[in-house]
């Protein structure tokens, strides 16, 4: 299920926490809505982002979404795996699937985000 | 009636066949081939390249397909370009022979203009010729229009006339220009395996487009590795031992093997006789008409590129048209308000009518719908699930507006949109045709119906 140690945001995201650097991702429930995930277009090394804004964009067969940062800060780190094999996101979505880390420009940001229960309180809504 | 004719692109060459039909004696002066630049230097042969390239595309993906090659695909440059001359020489011949059986009088040389009834052509083997025409129409078109800081040398910075007639594929490509040219030209040599990257000065490439038709093609680009830098100004550009080095404002230098300058075109008004009589030119060179075609000297008309509005062959054909039905004593109006067009890109790109924020800008209080190629299964079948439609329509009266395709066959899909804007068809007639199962044409039915949001194939928003 969702890991105990990340925290979540509405749209779909997970950032994980450690010292200054949060590593980002897409849920698993996201990862299924999305089905075969076929290209992602990853935020740009060395760019500021904010945090509910587009970072960049998943396609899979069946849809086109776009990446909403969970926090602020600067990326430092692209996971440049994806670009050849993006599917690897539906494989391991909390693992290797990682999306970037960034510098954590706010660490208070992490008070508005939801931990694991409840975000599949939140999932559980958002199937009805 | 005599006519002559400058040139014989496809704004000439229709406007010639139109005034024999309807019983002129004909001749038309054309100093390059029959075709113009759309079948010698533009449409015809980038779109032939562009067949092999996606022919190419695909093959690489044969597995996708549960196909397998046994060895490997190698694309042979002068076999791509002999595949592409013959293409245009048969299209080439098919002018001709339709010059013949209308009995138009085809006359190879350069035409100058010496009186309202007077042409003379110096013909290739340096004789010349005059022609007595009752009336004229100046067809004569537009060339790619140069930079004065980067001149074509056909070396190093070669124009998109010269690419199409390059002899071995560069490893690296600069494009200046991400317009339609530019980007044409580099999803055709990125496949052939050029490193390419494109400078762009505006925000953003093909900037006149739909915004969001921007954002899927830049993102293709992206998927296809080509570079792509845009609010650039580029300072120099400098050939060299080891291929151009380009250097852009804030003092980054890139270098390639061959520059590409695709800048938009320039008017070929100079040097045929336009001040002799007196035919009025606009600030860029282009010839200026009235609704008739018809120049501010009596008899004289002009069509195509030349005229500066629309650069389309299917515009200039239209024009000629009309300008030979006047030239006959018509009373005929060009109308650019249903002007389908389309971009060679992978995928491609078509529009008609107005874009959204044209129509804001207008005032008129607007609905659009969209529909994604990738909910349907005829893009899955063809492997081609990229992009989308974009209906705009008036929300008061529900008429169409403007359709905006990015996506398989996009070219084809939007004739459909152009017919039911031309008729003042609302989104409804459309959401409400029967479209045929499995075609990408659904896609044009459900961004229809979601203009209401009643498109089946989109999840409940």
């Amino acid at each position: 299920m969702n890991p105990e140690d990340l925290k979540y945001h509405k749209e779909h995201t997970w950032v994980k926490v450690s010292g200054k650097k949060a590593t980002i991702g897409i849920t698993n429930y996201a990862q299924g809505a999305l089905g075969d995930i076929v290209y992602i277009d990853l935020p740009e090394l060395d760019s500021t982002v904010e945090a509910n804004s587009e970072i960049g964009e998943i396609e899979s067969t069946k849809a086109t979404s776009s990446i909403i940062s969970p926090v602020s800060g600067r990326v430092i780190e692209v996971n440049e795996e994806l670009t050849e094999s993006p599917e690897i996101i539906n494989e391991d979505p909390y693992g290797k699937g990682w999306i970037a880390i960034l510098e954590i420009a706010d660490v208070f940001e992490m008070d508005d985000l939801m931990d694991a229960s409840e975000y599949e309180k939140y999932v559980e809504e958002e199937k009805k | 009636m005599r006519l002559a004719i400058l040139g014989a692109g496809p704004g000439g060459y229709v406007a010639a066949i139109k005034a024999a039909q309807l019983g002129a004696q004909v001749s038309v002066i054309e100093d390059t081939e029959v075709g113009g630049t759309c079948l010698n230097r533009g449409c015809i042969p980038t779109k032939t390249l562009l067949a092999t390239t996606e022919l190419l595309h695909k093959t690489k993906n044969i597995e996708e397909y549960g196909l397998e090659i046994s060895g490997q695909i190698i694309p042979n440059l002068s076999k791509i370009m002999e595949r592409k001359n013959k293409v245009v020489s048969i299209q080439v011949k098919g002018i001709r022979s339709l010059f013949k059986s209308w009995g138009i009088n085809l006359i190879e040389g350069k035409g100058m203009i010496l009186g309202p009834e007077k042409i003379e052509v110096k013909k290739k083997d340096g004789s010349t010729e005059i022609v007595g025409a009752d009336k004229i129409i100046i067809a004569t078109g537009s060339r790619p229009a140069q930079l004065p800081l980067f001149p074509f040398d056909g070396e190093h910075i070669l124009s998109s006339d010269e690419a199409l007639s390059i002899k071995s594929i560069p490893k690296s490509l600069i494009i200046i220009g991400a317009g339609v040219i530019g980007c044409e030209f580099a999803f055709i040599f990125s496949e052939l395996g050029t490193d390419i990257t494109i400078l762009e000065i505006m925000p953003r490439a093909i900037s006149l487009e739909d915004p969001e038709i921007s954002e899927i093609l830049e993102r293709e680009l992206k998927k296809k590795k080509i570079k792509l830098m845009t609010g650039i100004k580029i300072t120099e550009a400098k050939g060299q031992h080891d291929g151009i080095h380009v250097y852009i404002e804030g003092g980054k230098e890139l270098v390639a093997e061959k520059l590409l300058v695709s800048v938009g075109r320039a008017f070929n008004s100079d040097a045929i006789g336009l001040e002799a009589v007196g035919v009025q030119k606009g600030t860029k060179g282009d010839i200026v008409v009235n609704e008739n075609l018809e120049t501010n000297i009596g008899g004289i008309y002009a069509i195509g590129d030349v005229t500066g509005r629309l650069l389309y062959a299917h515009v200039a054909s239209t024009q000629g048209k009309i300008a030979a039905k006047n030239v006959m004593g018509g009373n005929e109006k060009m109308d650019y308000g249903v002007v389908p067009y389309a971009i060679f890109t992978s995928p491609e790109i078509a529009a008609v009518g107005l874009k959204e924020n044209q129509a804001i800008e207008k005032g008129i209080k607007v609905k659009t719908g969209h529909f994604q190629f990738r909910a349907i299964g005829k893009a899955h079948i063809m492997g081609e699930i990229t992009g989308f439609v974009k209906f705009v329509s008036d929300e008061t009266s529900d008429r169409i507006l403007g359709v905006h395709i990015i996506g398989p066959h996009a070219s084809d899909l939007i004739h459909e949109a152009a017919v039911a804007i031309k008729a003042g068809l609302k989104t409804k007639d459309i959401a409400d045709t029967i479209h045929s199962h499995p075609t990408l044409s659904e896609a044009m039915m459900e961004a229809a119906e979601d203009v209401h949001g009643e498109a089946i194939h989109v999840p409940k928003k």
